[in-house]
C-alpha cells in the first residue's frame, strides 16, 4: 500500500513540538542508540537550542546505564532508542528500571511498521518487530503510551511522569516518523 | 607481581574524598572489604554496565570525579562502552580496569577472552580516551594517581590484578546470591543523590 505524504503527515509529530515536551518535563538529556523514525528529532536536538544535550552511546544497554547514573547524579534523562534497540537492552532495563526502581523514560520508536498498518492496531502489524513491543513491555509490566496522532502529544509527558511517579521504566512508542521542520 | 584487588581499592580509596565510586566484579568484593561510603555505587548484577552507569554520574556530577572501578571482563561485555565514554568526554572520569585476565576471579578462573592478545590501555587510547595507563605495583600506582587525576580525562588506569584460587569444585559445588544482591544497586543510587542533596521528586 503506498500512501501520499501529505496524508501519512497526521501521524507525523513535529519535532519543534516534541523537544518543547520534553523541555516541559525538564530533560536535560537525551542519551540514545538514535532511532531512524526520529531523526527529525536528534538533528532538532543536535541544533542544541533545546538546552538538552545528546548522548550518543554504541549499545542501548550503554544508554540504560547512562540514563541511570544521570538520576543519580540529579539530572534528567530521556532514552531514545528503536524497537529493536529496546529489545537488545532487555537485562539493563531488568536491572536498572526494575530490580532497582530508577525512573527511566523510553522513548521507542516502531522501526519497520508498514505504512499500512498506521492509524491501524500496531498489534496487527504483520512485522514481529513492530507488534510484539508492547506485548512485551505488559510482560515486563512496564507502562507504555503511543504516539499516534497529534491528539497524542500530551503522551509525551504522561509516559515521562509515570516513569518517575513509579520509580521504574515507562515508554512512549513512537509510531511514525517525527515531522521535520520546515 | 601483580597487585591484589584489595591492594589497590585501598589505594584508590585514599583519593576518593567527595568523589563518586562505581564498582563492579572483583572490585566491588575487595571495596566491600573496606569501610562503607555513601557515595559508592555497586554495579550488580550487571556486568558490563559499570563504565555508563559512571559515565553518567560524572555527566550529572561535573565537579566530582569519577572513578570506575571496572573488570577486564565486564569491559569486554560492553566494550563500545570505551567510545561512549570518549565521545561524551567527561573531564572528571577516571577508568580503572582491573585486569586479571579471568572472570569468576575466586570462584571458577575462566580464562576471558582477552586473556593473551588484547591491550586495554591501547583500546583506550584508540578508542579516544585522553590519556591511559597501566601498573602492575602498588607503590606505583600510590606514587602516581596524583599526578593522574591532574591531567586531563577520561583516563583508564590499568591494573594488573593476582587472583585468588577458585573456591568452587567438589566439596563447595554452589553458591547462591543473596536477595540483596539484586537491590542494592538501586539502594546505593539513591543513597548516592540523597548524600549530594538531590531532592527526591527530582
Amino acid at each position: 500500500m503506498s500512501l501520499p505524504n501529505e496524508s501519512l503527515s497526521k501521524y507525523s509529530i513535529p519535532a519543534d513540538i516534541f523537544a518543547e515536551a520534553l523541555v516541559r518535563c525538564g530533560i536535560k538529556y537525551v542519551v540514545t542508540v538514535p532511532d531512524m523514525l526520529q531523526i527529525a528529532l536528534h538533528q532538532r536536538l543536535d541544533r542544541a537550542i533545546d538546552g538538552i544535550f545528546s548522548i550518543n552511546c554504541t549499545t542501548e544497554d550503554q544508554a540504560v546505564e547512562t540514563a541511570a547514573g544521570l538520576y543519580a547524579g540529579g539530572a534528567r534523562a530521556a532514552i531514545i532508542v528503536q524497537n529493536q534497540g529496546f529489545y537488545a537492552a532487555i537485562n539493563s532495563v531488568r536491572a536498572l528500571g526494575l530490580d532497582s526502581g530508577i525512573p527511566l523514560f523510553f522513548i521507542i520508536g516502531q522501526f519497520g511498521r508498514e505504512f499500512s498498518n498506521l492509524g491501524q492496531d500496531p498489534r496487527r502489524s504483520k512485522r514481529r518487530m513492530v507488534r510484539m513491543l508492547e506485548p512485551l513491555l505488559e510482560t515486563l509490566e512496564i507502562p507504555y503510551w503511543r504516539l499516534e496522532t497529534h491528539n497524542d502529544e500530551e503522551n509525551i509527558e504522561k509516559a515521562f511522569y509515570s516513569s518517575r511517579e513509579r520509580k521504574g521504566p515507562a515508554a512512549l512508542i513512537v509510531g511514525h516518523f517525527i515531522g521535520f521542520e520546515n | 607481581m601483580a597487585l591484589t584487588s584489595l591492594e589497590a581499592c585501598s589505594v584508590i580509596a585514599k583519593h576518593r574524598d567527595g568523589n563518586i565510586v562505581v564498582t563492579t566484579m572483583g572490585a566491588m568484593n575487595a571495596m566491600d572489604a573496606l569501610p562503607p561510603h555513601p557515595l559508592t555505587v555497586a554495579c550488580v548484577p550487571l556486568m558490563g554496565g559499570a563504565a555508563c552507569l559512571g559515565l553518567g554520574l560524572a555527566l550529572a556530577q561535573p565537579t566530582r570525579k569519577v572513578f570506575v572501578l571496572d573488570g577486564d571482563a565486564s569491559l569486554l561485555m560492553e566494550l563500545g562502552g570505551l567510545v561512549s565514554v570518549a565521545q561524551a568526554m567527561p573531564g572528571n572520569y577516571f577508568h580503572f580496569i582491573f585486569n586479571n585476565s579471568i572472570q569468576f576471579a575466586g570462584l571458577g578462573n575462566l580464562p576471558t577472552p582477552a586473556q593473551h592478545k588484547t591491550n586495554f590501555v591501547a583500546l583506550a587510547m584508540a578508542a579516544g580516551y585522553a590519556h591511559a595507563y597501566s601498573f602492575s605495583n602498588k607503590e606505583m600506582l600510590a606514587a602516581s594517581l596524583d599526578e593522574i587525576f591532574q591531567k586531563n580525562a577520561p583516563a583508564v588506569i590499568e591494573l594488573k590484578i593476582a587472583y585468588e584460587k577458585p573456591i568452587l569444585g567438589k566439596q563447595r559445588p554452589s553458591i547462591e546470591m543473596t536477595d540483596a544482591r539484586f537491590t542494592r544497586m538501586g539502594d546505593e543510587l539513591r543513597c548516592i543523590r540523597s548524600t549530594l542533596g538531590i531532592p527526591a521528586e527530582t
